[in-house]
């Protein structure tokens, strides 16, 4: 790896989790990074927490530095710093854009157009559902999904692209090589050895701590157009995505939810206060001047030809998600033969089973 | 001053005729031995024997007394040689008072009073004596009727040492028990837990029903409250009813680990089992210092339900999968082995998360997604393999409490169950098992033949729902079951769409 001094010792100082806010103000004084550096431990040098000066002091070495920078190319993590040319535009537009950027896998992704999809880490069975086709949609028509690699809506949005095999970025609160929740260490790996993008403000090896991860969301809807937030309470990390997009001023739109459930408190709070509402990737592209591409396949469904009595449960479940005995009570029919038509419209795709042997309509089959 | 009675000893589950020598030494200290592997209870046998005696109007002989009980080499546990020792010795004393002491097995402890009291293992015992053409069999009252259906041996009840002496000297002879069919005795019972009690839960029900009429283990996931233990409890009710054979083996199992009661008779009922889930690992499989069955081996025959099935210990539980496999247990202990029938069918039930409100409607779960995946992660893979019919609970309603209508019973439901098995039963007749769920590879591939359209949905469910080899032939077994129940020669396509119903519910929980 190839770096200025200078460089180096911006390095150096994300090493040590120095925060772009922090640096703005050193740099007012200093003026470089270097002399920054120069001056660090002097009399009227700059100051820094304790913590954060103990890691200073220990890697201010020049060898020290070019370890770091080994240790980096070492696990093919490389480096991307503000003002570089491949740095996206939208990213550095923001108030306190991370000086310097932790990747791995591919920068091309962030020439493609961005929409971030944020969200609750439990998600209920429909919040899942959407995200999935309006990852797949939006894979489909080229657009770059971002996310935050968590739990639950992101995990999902990740998911779908990469099995739609289209481009996403995963925004780490933590280093590359510490995912967090650490059983997405396999995602990650995909993402990254395939066409998408991890990124991350931490060092390699920095822990997730509580306070990353609101940090981490400004880099989220800072690199996108426009924000979704899925499904999350009003205090909740998608929330305060959601913020983070509108004062950098991008749009955000909501997903309209069931009413009482505590997922949809978040999106409902937003579309009061004037969020636009999404129920489609279509809503998403026409505002990009994206056009979709043609019908996904996900309908295969349609083609299937129903007898009367599937019908008829089809017909009830249009209405709401139901057990196999309150539908055989709904559809007048017994049990048994609830059951072997459920199993058949299951197998070809017309109902889905969720938790509690509920079923229901997928989304896809609603219209 | 030699005198021989015959007893038995219990080795596991099976009995060991046993000689009961007394030989009584004028010269030489007194004293009062008994040799031969005699454990701490039949040592103690001395001291009950010897105020059993005195108090029945039988001196004690002076002397040096040796009581050898043989084979010599056999570890003797238990109470039930007193009764034996005591004969045998007043025989020494008193040559000329007994006739004939070979063809009679004497068993019962003794109380100081010279009162006979119950033994473990008589169901064993007697059949060991009638095996070794022993003609009488002199017990305890109250073991007497565990004995009724061995038809090949006097059957003499008696309740204290001075009726059993008079018994022997001729004197007053004892009443002989009389023998019950094994007819007699299964038509005296009626089906304990009704189906027809169970308010709401079809998909439940159905799902019972075929798990009884394919002999396969089920896991029931549900809310708290939502009837998972009753609906277990009504499993033995529509299973088929005990053969002779069955009856007897269980009833061994059960009278050798000291878990039947006074005055019971044969077991006619399957038994259910359901051990709390503190339960160690040596009481669920067999085990201990005296190598008892587990309760794997108690269930055998019947049904195993282990309800709160994520709180059983994980070592628990992975023992339970040879002998759900293979049908019994070994158990080694450096000089001996003991192996116990464990052919039971397995019913779990379990909440869908810590908390219990994972999927219901009413309430909303609190559980993280960590604290879900930990609870399940308890139970293993391998173990849910091995459970083929896989459901949820509905949460039962309050107009399904109330409803007058009453619901199917067990009676109609076992008739449906009977006839299902009798076509297995037919059809396996030359592979020796009796169920679908015991099919093996090749078995399936003989006997699980689908027409082409189920064929053809079998195949989309696979694609569908990523469903791998083993789930597949699970899925093939169950609709085996279910096809059978509808009289179907070849599985048809609504016997599949009926199978996806049932199978594992790892994909919506376990992901």
């Amino acid at each position: 790896m190839l770096l200025t001094a200078e460089q180096k010792c911006l390095l150096w100082l994300s090493h040590a989790e120095v925060t772009p806010g922090h640096l703005q103000k050193l740099l007012e004084i200093f003026h470089t990074a270097e002399e920054i550096r120069q001056q660090f431990g002097k009399a009227g040098g700059p100051q820094f927490a304790p913590a954060v000066r103990k890691q200073l002091s220990e890697t201010r070495s020049a060898a020290a530095i070019d370890d770091l920078a080994e240790k980096l190319e070492h696990c093919n993590v490389n480096l991307l710093f503000l003002g570089d040319e491949a740095y996206p535009a939208s990213l550095a537009n923001i108030l306190d854009p991370p000086y310097l950027l932790y990747y791995a896998g591919r920068l091309s992704c962030m020439q493609l157009p961005a929409v971030a999809l944020v969200g609750t880490r439990t998600p209920s069975h429909y919040g899942i559902e959407f995200t999935q086709n309006l990852a797949h949609d939006l894979a489909k028509a080229g657009v770059c999904v971002v996310s935050g690699l968590a739990r639950g809506i992101d995990a999902a949005a990740h998911q779908a692209v990469l099995d739609a095999g289209g481009h996403t970025i995963g925004v780490l609160g933590s280093g590359i090589n510490v995912p967090y929740p650490p059983e997405h260490r396999s995602m990650l790996r995909k993402i990254a050895g395939g066409i998408g993008l991890v990124l991350s403000e931490y060092p390699l090896n920095a822990a997730p701590l509580a306070y990353h991860f609101p940090h981490r969301n400004r880099i989220i809807s800072g690199l996108c157009a426009a924000t979704v937030f899925i499904e999350g309470k009003i205090q909740s990390g998608g929330m305060h995505t959601v913020h983070s997009a509108l004062s950098q001023g991008r749009d955000v739109f909501a997903v309209p939810g069931r009413v009482g459930t505590a997922g949809s408190e978040g999106p409902h709070a937003i579309l009061r206060e004037g969020a636009r509402i999404i129920t489609s990737a279509q809503d998403l592209l026409d505002d990009l001047g994206l056009t979709p591409p043609g019908q996904p396949e996900r309908n295969a469904s349609k083609q299937v030809k129903l007898s009367p009595v599937q019908k008829k449960i089809v017909a009830q479940l249009r209405i709401q998600e139901l057990t196999p005995q309150e539908l055989a009570q709904a559809c007048e029919l017994p049990v048994n033969d609830v059951i072997t038509e459920l199993g058949t419209l299951e197998i070809v795709g017309v109902v889905t089973r969720e938790v509690g042997n509920r079923f229901h309509l997928p989304l896809a089959a609603r219209e | 001053m030699l005198a021989r009675t015959y007893a038995c000893a219990l080795n596991g589950v099976s009995g060991v005729p046993v000689e009961v020598e007394t030989f009584v030494s004028p010269q030489g200290m007194v004293a009062f031995d008994i040799v031969g592997l005699p454990s701490a209870a039949v040592k103690e046998s001395r001291d009950r024997v010897r105020a059993a005696l005195t108090v029945s109007g039988y001196p004690f002989p002076l002397g040096h007394v040796t009581v050898n009980l043989a084979p010599a080499d056999i570890k003797k546990e238990g109470t039930a040689f007193d009764l034996a020792i005591a004969v045998s010795l007043i025989a020494a004393k008193r040559t000329d008072l007994f006739g004939s002491l070979a063809d009679t097995m004497l068993l019962g402890e003794l109380s100081l009073q010279g009162k006979l009291m119950p033994v473990r293992g008589a169901l064993s015992m007697a059949i060991t004596a009638a095996e070794h053409g022993i003609k009488s069999i002199i017990l305890p009252r109250q073991n007497a009727m565990e004995c009724e259906c061995i038809d090949s041996i006097h059957i003499y009840p008696a309740e204290t040492l001075q009726q059993v002496c008079n018994h022997l000297s001729g004197s007053e002879p004892l009443a002989e028990h009389p023998h019950a069919t094994f007819e007699q005795l299964q038509a005296a019972v009626p089906i304990a837990n009704d189906l027809k009690y169970v308010k709401g839960q079809d998909v439940a029900r159905k799902a019972l029903e075929v798990a009884a009429a394919g002999g396969h283990n089920m896991l029931m996931v549900g809310i708290p409250g939502s009837g998972k233990t009753m609906l277990a409890r009504c499993l033995p009710g529509i299973l088929p009813p005990l053969t002779y054979e069955e009856a007897l083996e269980t009833t061994l199992i059960h009278s050798a680990s000291g878990e039947l009661g006074a005055n019971q008779r044969l077991m006619t009922q399957r038994p259910f089992r359901s051990p709390h889930h503190s339960v160690s690992l040596p009481a669920m499989i067999g085990g201990g210092s005296r190598a008892k069955p587990g309760e794997v081996s108690l269930a055998h025959n019947g049904v195993l339900f282990l309800d709160e099935l994520p709180e059983f210990q994980r070592q628990t539980l992975e023992a339970l999968r040879q002998p759900l496999e293979d049908g019994f247990v070994s158990i080694t202990r450096i000089n001996e082995q003991h192996r116990y029938q464990s052919h039971c069918m397995l019913v779990a039930g379990m909440n869908p998360c810590p908390c219990g409100n994972l999927g219901s409607k009413q309430k909303q779960c609190t559980c993280s997604a960590n604290e879900i995946k930990r609870y399940l992660g308890r139970i293993s893979g391998p173990l849910l393999d091995r459970i083929d019919i896989q459901v949820e609970m509905d949460a039962v309603s309050i107009e399904d409490i109330e409803s007058p209508q009453e619901s199917e019973d067990s009676r109609t439901v076992r008739e449906r169950v009977l006839s299902a098995r009798r076509l297995q039963q037919e059809r396996y007749a030359a592979l020796g098992i009796f169920c679908n769920a015991q099919l093996d590879q090749a078995g399936m591939e003989q006997f699980c033949q689908m027409t082409p359209d189920a064929k053809k949905l079998l195949h989309q469910a696979v694609e569908r729902f990523h469903i791998s080899m083993r789930g597949y032939g699970r899925i093939r077994k169950v609709a085996r079951t279910i096809a059978d129940l509808a009289q179907h020669r070849l599985i048809e396509q609504n016997d599949i769409a009926q199978a996806i119903q049932f199978r594992n519910v790892e994909g919506r929980y376990w992901r």
